[in-house]
């Protein structure tokens, strides 16, 4: 799955089933680590599993209850024992409440009932408070991770930002225009390389994204192309894409984005949409 | 502030006991009744048998009728329903209530559960072969007059009327590649191969299924 997103149609895919094993894999391990996936998985599996609501109603045999408490290891009072334990339950309670009304001769029966019920009624109210506010509790908490997690996410991008700002700055930086074979395309786009920070930047306007394909990154050198890795548009048709220059790579001769299928390919295949000439990246 | 008199945890056992809230008392089994799904997970977290046993009785035929929808046998859809409830009593902790509501965690599990059932006991070859997509109507009886059933609360039935429209609104090719995803457990691969079509269109169905059920839902709520 590498750094691209998840689509709509891959999280529709992976929710209802539908998968190979190995792409479902791969989307388990990208969502693990990418929230805004995550989210779009989840959406789409609430959705997938409202469809085994529709299935047709049967019902449960009646034995089913039994063999689920024995596993579980619970046991169900019989009849009998419940009646057993709340007669107990009732005599003793009788007994302490004739024992009140003898010592006092005041307090009615239905009086001390009527408390009871009460104190009951209380607990049991706080008892269902209690548990309601465990749920916002949860909720408040999962909320300010949340929050976490934007603010870590907020930093990352500034220091991306910064390490750019950098890079546009520094004299030792080549900044060159991206340029589009024909004139099909009105993206204009820069390739930012920086000598100090070994790292690429590439950034261009108006792509389309393309579900099951993917923009590849490929840098020519010795009359090889060697792949700088893939990447996606936002919705804006924004790009940004950053990497650090490989170390194995001598130097570039030019470099070219292609459109390819899938997750990308480890050799050049699909057709070139930018291209950048006279490139003198590094020592040749 | 009622947080301030139960603060712990393990406060549900701890105010029980004195009030023998872990009798099952008609009274206590009506007023968890009223508790919500998410509460009563909770409280089965606290081992609050009662709990339980109100969430089992909301879910069982639910539960039971999904896993048969899967296994189309009514032995392996009580031991696969059976499994899931017993996986609720020993492990609520894995329904985390913030990324979901329960009911779609407890499809999850069940689905997940009787497909890996019936990849198990490769079943699904004998399926493919037969009458797959299409459960066997054997011998456990539909429900008659489901919505009068008292057992089932009135939202959920209502989910799944909302959800029966919402698939029978697809077009019947589109329906039938989400159901032998999501009930047979087939990939894209599978379901073109049983269905004698090209890999393209199931995806397409699939597709074109997945954001019609997300559009009528939508409009439903």
């Amino acid at each position: 799955m590498g750094a691209s997103h998840i689509t709509q149609e891959q999280a529709d895919e992976y929710a209802i089933g539908s998968l190979d094993a190995p792409l479902e894999r791969a989307i388990r391990l990208h969502i693990a680590e990418c929230s805004s996936c995550r989210e779009v998985v989840r959406e789409a599996e609430a959705l997938a599993n409202m469809v085994g609501l529709a299935a047709p109603l049967r019902r449960a045999p009646a034995r089913m209850k039994k063999q689920v408490y024995r596993n579980a290891g619970l046991t169900r009072p019989s009849p009998m024992r419940r009646m057993f334990t709340i007669s107990r339950a009732a005599a003793g309670l009788a007994a302490v409440v004739v024992a009140i009304a003898a010592f006092t001769g005041m307090v009615s029966i239905k009086g001390q009932m009527d408390e009871l019920k009460d104190d009951n009624a209380d607990l049991q109210t706080q008892i269902n408070d209690a548990l309601s506010q465990r749920v916002e509790l949860a909720a408040v908490t999962q909320q300010l991770e949340d929050t976490r997690q934007a603010a870590a996410d907020l930093q990352e991008a500034s220091k991306t930002d910064r390490e750019l700002m950098l890079a546009l700055l520094s004299p030792s930086s080549d900044i060159l225009a991206v340029t589009a074979p024909g004139e099909a395309t009105n993206s204009i786009g820069r390739l930012v390389w920086d000598e100090e920070q070994k790292r690429l930047w590439f950034m261009a306007t108006q792509l389309q994204q393309r579900p099951g394909e993917t923009y590849q990154l490929w840098a020519q050198s010795g009359g090889r192309y060697f792949s700088l890795g893939t990447f996606e548009p936002d919705e804006s048709g924004f790009a940004r894409y950053e990497r650090v220059i490989p170390e194995g790579l001598a130097g570039y001769d030019t470099v070219v984005v292609t459109i390819e299928r899938g997750a990308g390919s480890p050799v050049r295949e699909g057709p070139t949409v930018f291209f950048v000439s006279s490139l003198n990246l590094g020592p040749n | 502030m009622a947080w301030q008199s139960n603060p712990e945890s393990s406060g549900i056992r701890n105010i029980s006991n004195p009030v023998e809230l872990a009798s099952a008392s008609a009274v206590d089994m009506a007023s968890r009744a009223e508790w919500s799904d998410e509460v009563l997970m909770l409280a089965i977290a606290n081992q609050d048998q009662l709990a339980f046993a109100v969430l089992y009785d909301r879910y069982v035929d639910l539960v039971y009728s999904a896993s048969y929808r899967v296994l189309s046998d009514a032995q392996l859809a009580e031991d696969s329903a059976q499994d899931v409830f017993v996986r609720l009593w020993t492990r609520p902790e894995t329904f985390i209530s913030e990324r979901g509501r329960f009911v779609s965690w407890l499809m999850s599990v069940t689905r997940n559960r009787a497909v890996d059932e019936l990849r198990a006991r490769g079943r699904r070859r004998k399926r493919e072969g037969g009458s797959l997509g299409e459960p066997d109507e054997a011998a456990e009886p539909l429900f008659q007059g489901e919505p009068e059933d008292p057992q089932l609360n009135a939202e959920l039935h209502e989910e799944q009327a909302a959800v029966r429209r919402a698939l029978r609104s697809i077009p019947h090719e589109q329906r039938v590649a989400l159901e032998l995803a999501y009930f047979n457990g087939l990939t894209q691969q599978e379901i073109a191969a049983h269905l004698h079509e090209p890999l393209g269109t199931v995806k397409t169905r699939i597709r074109l299924g997945m954001q019609k059920l997300r559009r009528t839902l939508q409009e439903e709520v």
